[in-house]
């Protein structure tokens, strides 16, 4: 008999990953939902960020992206097209890092405080927070979505690869 | 249901990372898709041509401002309390401090005479004048349009947890900057203590 490529105790990291990819997608349906249920707050602090004077823009980017968040977080969760899902999940991760640093230091510097002292409502979902606990957070979802990305996860999944082909093709490699 | 990792790992050369992006396209559109319905059927739904920049976050929540602030930790203050406060010759020495909560352009068309402007969207062009007077004054009025307005509960909020303002001297004016007008008090233009003030807001 052929013998599996990981030991056996890789049910453990089975169930680990699983862990990694409900607590990611669960994250992102919360932070999503928190934004979908104040449209209207959540546009007035995106408003914040200067990313266009347009406003149908704004709306627009309003509209979709916490529903967007709660569609891949849902997928995640559920184990539909993960890897997809994924890279998708740290690609917003990368980009809301990168403008909520840029306000955080404008804040910072505006106030003159410590920048761990910085404290605002990016518009992430969770009201107000630290700097430094929001960009420690997005650090470990990025690895989490990273981490996705490099195969892991698979238990427990309705459909890991989202085309018909992709899926044969998983059913195909199995031992 | 799920299948080996490392055979995944093996199998993500070559035209796996084609496969990757075609699949994270495919999610999404499919995401893009499912957020414009879900938006168009829920009674909470942006419109997409409407102009938002006057309406109230939380207008379609049907609490009431006061337990909104109450659940802040604010306090609302009624018309005749902030009249008081406005008389009060403390005012004249910055230890009741007045904060107007609305964009640069309103402020700019009026505001209560000596109020400091504070748009909590913009706390970077603001925090650096108005946190010495805060951290001076005593007791600090946050007010916007009125209504049900929420710019001042921002405003309120960012003062408290951002810049280390105590809550008890905060006060939310609820009635506003339209309740202070029609009331006839005095409203003064341009820039703060600019002196052009003119009665009833006339």
């Amino acid at each position: 008999m052929k013998r599996p490529l990981l030991p056996a105790d890789c049910a453990a990291v089975d169930a680990v990953t699983v862990a990694a990819r409900w607590l990611l997608g669960g994250r992102f349906i919360q932070m999503g939902l928190e934004k979908a249920l104040h449209p209207v707050l959540f546009l007035k602090l995106l408003e914040q960020y200067h990313m266009t004077q347009s406003s149908l823009a704004l709306n627009g980017i309003a509209i979709v992206l916490p529903w967007f968040e709660i569609f891949c977080g849902l997928l995640v969760v559920a184990g539909i097209a993960v890897r997809g899902a994924a890279l998708l999940l740290a690609g917003l991760l990368a980009v809301f890092t990168a403008v909520v640093l840029h306000r955080a230091l404008a804040i910072q510097a505006a106030g003159a405080i410590p920048f761990c002292a910085v404290r605002f409502d990016c518009g992430c979902g969770g009201g107000a927070e630290f700097i430094c606990a929001k960009l420690r957070e997005n650090a470990a979802m990025f690895l989490l979505a990273a981490w996705l990305l490099a195969g892991r996860g698979r238990a427990l999944c309705v459909r890991y690869n989202w085309t018909a082909r992709g899926a044969a093709q998983a059913r195909d490699a199995k031992p | 249901m799920s299948d080996n990792p490392a055979q995944a790992g093996a199998r993500g050369g070559g035209g796996g990372l084609g496969k990757l992006l075609m699949e994270a396209l495919w999610v999404a559109a499919a995401g893009v898709a499912f957020a414009l319905l879900v938006n168009q059927i829920s009674p909470r739904g942006l419109r997409l041509g409407r102009d938002y920049s006057e309406a109230q976050p939380d207008a379609l929540s049907g609490e009431s401002l006061e337990d909104r602030l109450k659940a802040q930790g604010l306090h609302l203050i009624k018309r005749p309390e902030v009249e008081q406060l406005f008389r009060d010759p403390r005012r004249q020495r910055n230890a009741i401090l007045f904060i107007d909560a609305r964009d640069e352009d309103a402020y700019q068309k009026g505001h209560i005479p000596g109020a400091c402007e504070f748009f909590p969207y913009y706390p970077e062009k603001y925090v650096a004048a108005a946190r010495p007077l805060c951290d001076f004054a005593d007791q600090i009025v946050v007010y916007c349009a009125g209504g049900e307005c929420e710019d001042s509960q921002a405003a309120a909020i960012y003062l408290r947890d951002t810049t280390g303002v105590p809550g008890e001297k905060l006060f939310v004016y609820g009635g506003g900057m339209s309740e202070w007008e029609a009331a006839g008090l005095p409203v003064e233009s341009g820039e703060r203590n600019s002196g052009a003030i003119r009665e009833g807001g006339k």
